[in-house]
This record gives C-alpha cells, structure tokens and sequence, in this order.
C-alpha cells in the first residue's frame, strides 16, 4: 500500500536537491545524487566495520552510540592507543603517566563520579611551599618542557558546560560596591601572599588586584577537632587557605559521602599552616572533590567567588574605563569611534619605570605612544637649561611616532615612579589599520579649508 | 508508543473541556500545525539579508500564543545536555502524510532553569536563535512557546548527530575533513559577530550538528549574547556585556577545555572568546583531543592562561599556524580579533582550498552524509536513560517571581 519510509527519504533528499539546483539534465543529476549516495554510504560503512571489528562490538550502527551521559552503556572501543598507522601522534604518545594504560580501558566508570573529571584532581589542594610531606606541583614552566604533564588518559566523555553568577560591572555612576577589607597584620599579609603565590589564579594579579583580594580574606575559626569544612559532592563557593591547625583530606571513590563510618573514604593527605585547597570554588560552583576535616583547633582564612571575580571585573574595568578616558584627550584619535578607541584601550601595555628613569630619548626614533598612568615626568631637550614640560596623570607623548618615523624631538624622564601605557605602531596598525588613513579622515588641516 | 497514544488521549479530552475562547485558539492552533509541517517539508535555508529581517516577518522564528505541549507527540530523547532535554517530536494527531515531519524538541523546566541560575541565558537564548534562524548552518528555530511551567524551542531535527561522535568514533579527523567543518563554522562565526553582534561561548563538538545533507548545524545557544560592538562603552574586543544601565552582566561560561584565557581571568570577554575556542576545535579535530587536558581543571585553567600549545610532530605547518594564530593569549593579537576580523581568517592558508561561497551555499558534499532509513531515525543518537520521575515543583512563589522575566518566550 505505502511506499517505503526508506524510499520517500531518498526521494525526499533528491527532491531537495532539485529545488536547490534546478539542474537542466534532471536524469543525469538524479544519476550523479544517487551514485554520490552510494559512495558516502560505503564510506561509512567500511569506517564503521574497522571500528567496529576493533572493539569486538559489532554494532549495527557504524556511527551511533558513543558514551551516554547516563554512563550506562560502556564506551565502545574509540579510546585505543594509538593505531600505528596514525597520520598525528597524539601530543601523549611519548610519554604515559603511571595510570593512564589502566584508565583508558574503564572512561566510563572514571567520569562518573560527576564533572567529567577524575575526583580528587577536581580538588586541588596545594602544598605550602615551606612543607615536604607533600611534593611541589608542577610549576607552571608550561607544558612544553614538561611533556609528562600531558595526561594520555584523556577523557571521551561529552563534556558539560559550566556557568557562574552574572555579575554587572560597577559603573562609574554607581560604583557603591566595594570589596570587603577584613583586618591582618603585615606578617598575616605576608604568609597569605606566600600562601597563593603559586596559584596562577592570584600570580596574574597587579599589585593593587593582589591588595584588595588579601584583604578580602577573612577569618574562619575551627573550634574543635572533626569539623568538616567542605564535603566531597557538595557545591563549593569558597577558598581557603591554612592560618593555623591540621586538616585530613579524604576522598570517596563515589564522588560523595556515602553514608556509615567510612563514608568520606581514603585519607589522602593531612595539610598544615600555609597550605590552601578548593580554589576551583573561585570560579564556578562544581561540586568539591574531596572532604576537609580539622584534626585539631585551627583557623582558615576564606574568599567567595563572587567577591574575587568581582575584584577582578571591576579591576579591569575600571583600567579600560581610564584608559579610554585618557585617549579621548588625545586629538590624534579625536577621529576615531568609540569602539576603535576602545580597541586601543585593550591593547595598551602597562610598563613601570623607577624614578629618574629616561623613557623617551631625543633623537632615537621612536614607535610608540605613551600614556601617563600614575606619577610624574618632565620633558628635557639639549641645551635648555630648564625642563621644557612637566606631565602629570593623563598626559600622553610620542603619539607622533604613530604617523611618522622622525627621531624624538625631545627626551622624557621620570621624576617620580611611573606606570606608562604604551602602545606601538604595528600595534595600532593590527587593530585599526594604516595610522595615517585612519588619521586622514579627520585632518585639521582639512577642516580649515571648508 | 503506548505513552504517547495516553498523551494523544488526554489532549483530546483536554481540547473538549475547552471554551469558547478557546476553540478560537484551537483554530488558530491547527492553522500553525499546518504552516509548520508546510516549513518542514522544505526546511528552505533563507539569504543573508533574509535573515536579518525581524522574526515577524521571518516564516521562522516566532514566540507561538498557541502552540502547546499537546500539539506535539514525543517520539525519543536525543540528547540530554547540561540544562535541558531535546526530544525527537511529530506534529499530534497527524495528516497521514505528515508522519515523516519531524523536529527536535528542546524542553527546559522552569525549576531547573531558576535553580542553575540560567533565566537571563535562557531568555538570550530564544532571542538569539530567533533572530537567526534561517541561517544555513545554525539550527532553526521554528517557533517557541511555553506552558505554566516549561519552555520550548521547536527545532529543525539534525539527524546525523553530533560531530563529537563522529570524531571519538573515528578518533581525528583527516586534514580535507577538518577543513571541510571547520570551513562551515567559521561562516557562522563570521555572521553571528559581524551581522549579529553575537558571541556564541559555548563552540565544542557536542553543540555541533549534521544534518540530512551532511552540513553543520549549530545548536545550543544556551549561553550566546548580544554584545553590541557599535556603541558599547567597554568596547567589543573586551565586553563586559553592553549597557550596565539596563543591568546587563557578565559571566564567565562555556566549556572548560574551551574556555578562552581572557574568561578565566576574568578581564570581561567579546566575540574572540569564539576564535580562541575555534582553534581548540580544529586542534581537537586534528589530534582527537583538545591541547589543554588535565585531570584536574585548574591545571587545564592553568596551561590555557600560560597559552602554549604543543603540536604532534605530523601536524603541518599551516594547522599549526591557524590555531597558534586563534589560540593567542593577548586578544589583541588573536587571529579573527584583529583588524579585519573574520576575513583574516579566510585568508588564512589552511583554509587556501576552499571556496567561500560554495560553502554558504552548501555546493560542497560534506565526508559523513548520514544515511537515514526514514525522516524519523535517531540511529545516530545515543540512549538516553528516562527523564526522572521526581520533579521540583514550579510553586507560587517562584511562579510570582520569576513568571515576568519568561513572559515574552
Ligand atoms: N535540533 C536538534 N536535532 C537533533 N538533536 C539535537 C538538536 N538540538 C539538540 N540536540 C541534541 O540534544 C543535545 C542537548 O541539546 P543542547 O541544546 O545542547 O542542550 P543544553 O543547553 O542542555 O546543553 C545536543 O547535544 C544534541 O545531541
Ligand atoms: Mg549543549
């Protein structure tokens, strides 16, 4: 009675290939849709049965069917070492962490623990630098000299998205958010300081960045021993560091307390003053990937996510704002758009020069624009007995280098410490295009004539 | 198909008990049924400058009044993602010669989308895929509509699956086949910042499609924003989402392999955060895994940050140019950030084989052009466990709350 489903899906497909072509020779474009057809299907096909020959699970479906979230079905086969007749080693090859032959024969039941990572690397506790019961992570000296640090167990699985709070910038009209500032003494400063400084997360921090966020921190105290300060499973929005006291650090293979006397799992390390654990917290909320318990009375110091990211927003955002500001003074860029000096604003390059430092020298030949962040400088020129000029915060010099490769008419030296945005001419040439073209649609001198 | 029948039943006594008002709506419910199986038989992908036409005068595209759960059989799950659960869906109580449109159904409960903090990501998420759908290889937002305690997206069913179980089946791809994706993708990348002021940070395999013709479809706009490059005082390269005064914000989101440096040191991010995660994919399509991996995520935040991709030794020169270019730390150096944007990208000489406008066109034959016994056949899509019986109740007080900000889906 009814055509094959099968069939009308063919026809289906040819008909709407017609519609989009239109071919004048409809039999030879049925002929050649239906012959490419063939050839893809074969292709397919024969992948599916290498695949599928290699896992031993001859599926019906040579594509189908890789790992379901649900983590019920085991994954099929995909996760092989290396085929040798690969045309890419992968990055791994060459090196194998102890465990990885082992994981890569159970993805599956690795991941499901939630997250999709392993469970205690979801943690990260780090040691303090001064102990040596446990070894130094691996400095961030990059993967390149280190390819151990390249897992080999990667894994397969779909990876979920994860997503913070939205937070909204504080504007300059109402900026009435400030970070908090809990009391410490110099030496409490100094050992929190000590205590972060291998974190990448605080290390990219100025100085100012690096002030707020210490002071941001604040005292927790432990009364007794056997206090939980954070659960494996559960969702995290705070970061601690060590003041004082011990703590064990358990993992559960479930991914979560179970229930009973050894729910929290294996004791996995013991950690004292100075050390710090669950900064994953700092940015999104993933459930924790270990339990913390105090062994005895200690003290924390603790930071939210939303206060740290909030530091760091409002840090950055209050820099592009300043630096926008200050290019709007400049006459040079009066022509261009806000977005184009916005563009700017994201490509200027803080540099600090101690006083009595010459940051322009007259008769070099400059490429490069300075903006006055903070502090003061003064222009002299040979044979003047007197500076020229005194800049101050906002000022700007050598915008001229942008247009033309003339040596510097005069020198520039710090008199106090400075900070200086810079920005170069290839810089602003990658970003806007030629300068003088930019330059050329708002020439003064054109304006004079009309 | 015994739930379904019970579903097909309860909505006919549903529809009985209706009133007069109702039966108008009725009318008008049959009519949409109508144009949406009229708009699958030909799924006809629209121009550039068709697309950017309003959603009201799109054939796609639109807030439904009324379309309703019932209007729809829910035929299988085809994928449960990180907020939400698309069904394979046919139009209710069905012409015969309706019973080969299908479309994906993407269901999100109210609750849950209170509860992972996503109303403001779910509202840009319908507004986005509304404003642009049609494109050839975004997933098509037919209509949305909801009910008192759910919403849902109509989608354009991509039965080919996704790219992601392509690649972990075949483990990486070969160079022509990479291209060939990434060729398509990076026209999406190019309408969605440049037409639409849209960044779409969530670029991976699974979010990637295929469809009947064995093109890409993006899907899931969970997390894309407008960020309007024009007149935004933070600037596009650096976007902290638009205008504070109308309480926009900033988040940091996306994928943690893919997550741009910029993101994770939360200096405020635009549309480069997408060519940042665009060479992490053709590095993944390449290698069969992203460069930056490690068990635990802060380690991977940590290698992003520091930016240094390591290439297998086979990798040629051009690959390896591409993606060191996209995968550049200071975004003002970033490859499709810098001046002329997207086209550099084109000129780029990994891309030197293709032909621009015989890939918008679709001209080109993709490698996988799934084969498909029928319209309805989800052999491409995994097994996905039952949704839980168990479900938070949407009460009055969140109803009281929260009912303004889905007002408009
Ligand atoms: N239009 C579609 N056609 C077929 N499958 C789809 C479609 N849209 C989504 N899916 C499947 O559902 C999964 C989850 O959808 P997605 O939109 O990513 O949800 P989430 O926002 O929860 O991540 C996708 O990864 C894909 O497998
Ligand atoms: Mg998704």
């Amino acid at each position: 009675m009814s055509l094959p489903s099968e069939y009308l899906n063919e026809r289906n497909a040819l008909e709407r290939e017609i519609l989009k072509h239109r071919p004048s020779d409809v039999l030879q474009f049925s002929y050649n849709h239906f012959s490419k057809r063939l050839e893809s299907q074969r292709q397919e096909f024969i992948l599916g049965q290498r695949h599928s020959s290699e896992s031993g699970t001859g599926l019906s479906n040579p594509f189908g069917g890789t790992s379901a979230p649900s983590n019920k079905k085991v994954m099929n086969s995909t996760i092989r070492e290396e085929e040798e007749h690969d045309d890419f080693a992968s990055p791994t090859a060459t090196s194998f962490p102890p465990n990885a032959r082992d994981n890569s024969n159970n993805m599956a039941s690795n991941s499901s623990g939630g997250g999709g990572f392993g469970n205690f690397g979801n943690f990260g506790f780090s040691p303090s630098s001064g102990s040596s019961s446990n070894p130094p992570p691996a400095a961030s000296s990059g993967a390149m000299e280190h390819p151990q640090s390249f897992p080999n167990n990667y894994n397969m699985n779909r990876r979920t998205s994860v997503s913070a709070e939205s937070l909204a910038p504080t504007s300059a009209d109402d900026s009435n958010w400030k970070a908090p500032q809990y009391p410490k003494t110099a030496d409490q400063v100094n050992r929190l300081r000590d205590a972060v400084a291998h974190n990448f997360l605080f290390s990219h921090l100025d100085d100012d960045q690096t002030a707020q966020v210490l002071g941001a921190l604040q005292e927790r105290k432990l009364p007794t021993k056997d206090m939980r300060v954070i659960t494996q499973g559960e969702e995290g929005d705070y970061f601690y560091v060590v003041e004082q006291g011990q703590f064990d650090i358990y993992v559960s293979k479930s991914g979560k307390v179970e229930p009973g006397a050894d729910g929290m799992g294996n004791k996995v390390a013991t950690n004292g003053p100075g050390t710090s654990f669950g900064e994953l917290a700092l940015m999104y909320n993933a459930p924790r990937a270990a339990t913390v318990v105090s062994t005895e009375p200690s003290v924390l110091w603790q930071l939210d996510r939303v206060t740290f990211r909030r530091i760091l927003m409002d840090s950055a955002f209050q820099r592009r704002r300043m630096y926008e500001s200050f290019l709007e003074e400049v006459p040079l860029f009066s022509s261009l758009s806000n977005y184009e000096r916005s563009k700017i604003a994201d490509a200027l390059e803080t540099t600090k020069y101690p006083a009595q430092t010459p940051i322009i020298r007259e008769g070099d030949v400059g490429d490069k624009f300075y903006i006055l962040e903070s502090g003061e400088a003064e222009v002299t020129k040979r044979g003047e007995a007197k500076p020229l000029k005194h800049y101050g915060k906002g000022d700007y010099f050598g915008e001229l280098a942008l247009l033309e490769d003339k040596p510097r008419f005069a020198s520039v030296t710090s008199t106090t410490e400075v900070k200086v945005a810079t920005l170069g001419k290839d810089g602003f040439q990658r970003l806007l295009g030629p300068v003088e073209s930019i330059m050329r649609r708002d020439d003064p001198r054109k304006n004079e004539k009309k | 198909m015994a739930p379904a029948i019970v579903q097909n039943i309860s909505s006919r006594l549903h529809r009985m008990s209706q009133s007069a008002a109702d039966k108008e709506n009725y009318t008008q419910r049959e009519d949409e049924k109508t144009k949406l199986a009229e708009w699958e038989a030909e799924k006809r992908t629209l121009e550039p400058n068709e697309v950017a036409q309003s959603p009201d005068e799109k054939p796609v595209g639109h807030s439904s009044k009324y379309l309703r759960r019932e209007d729809f059989d829910l035929i299988k799950t085809l994928g449960t993602g990180t907020f939400a659960r698309v069904w394979l869906a046919k139009i209710a109580n069905r012409k015969e010669k309706d019973n080969n449109k299908v479309f994906a159904l993407k269901i999100l409960r109210k609750v849950d989308v209170i509860r992972l903090k996503q109303v403001e990501h779910v509202r840009n998420e319908r507004n986005v895929l509304a404003s642009v759908a049609g494109h050839p290889f975004i997933t098509t937002m037919v209509a949305s509509f909801q009910d008192s305690d759910t919403l849902y997206m109509l989608l354009d069913y991509c039965p080919g699956g996704e790219v992601f179980s392509y690649l972990r089946r075949a483990r990486r791809f070969n160079e022509a086949t990479s291209q060939f994706y990434a060729a398509e993708i990076v026209l999406i990348l190019e309408f969605l910042h440049d037409r639409q002021g849209v960044a779409y940070r969530d670029l991976k395999p699974e979010n990637i499609l295929i469809d009947a013709d064995g093109h890409l479809k993006l899907v899931d706009f969970g997390f894309a924003k407008k960020v309007d490059n024009s007149k935004n005082i933070f600037g596009a390269v650096l976007n902290f989402d638009a205008d504070t005064k109308t309480g926009e914000t900033y988040t940091l989101c996306g994928t943690p392999e893919y997550l741009a440096p910029e993101v994770i040191r939360n200096t405020g991010h635009g549309t480069a955060v997408d060519w940042w995660a665009f060479g992490i994919l053709i590095y993944e399509f390449l290698v069969g895994q992203p460069p930056f991996w490690d068990q635990n995520p802060m380690k991977i935040y940590e290698q992003i940050v520091e930016g240094k991709v390591r290439y297998p030794s086979a990798m040629s020169q051009d690959a390896r140019d591409i993606i060191g270019g996209l995968c550049t730390v200071d975004v003002s150096k970033r490859l499709g950030n810098v001046k002329g944007g997207s086209a550099t990208v084109k000129a780029h000489p990994w891309f030197k084989n293709i032909d621009w406008d015989a890939v918008y066109h679709r001209r080109m034959q993709g490698p996988i052009v799934p084969h498909l016994k029928s319209a309805d056949d989800t052999r491409n899509f995994d097994e996905y466990d039952a949704e839980p019986v168990h479900r938070d109740p949407y009460t009055k007080e969140l109803q009281s709350k929260y009912d303004q900000s889905f007002a408009d889906f």
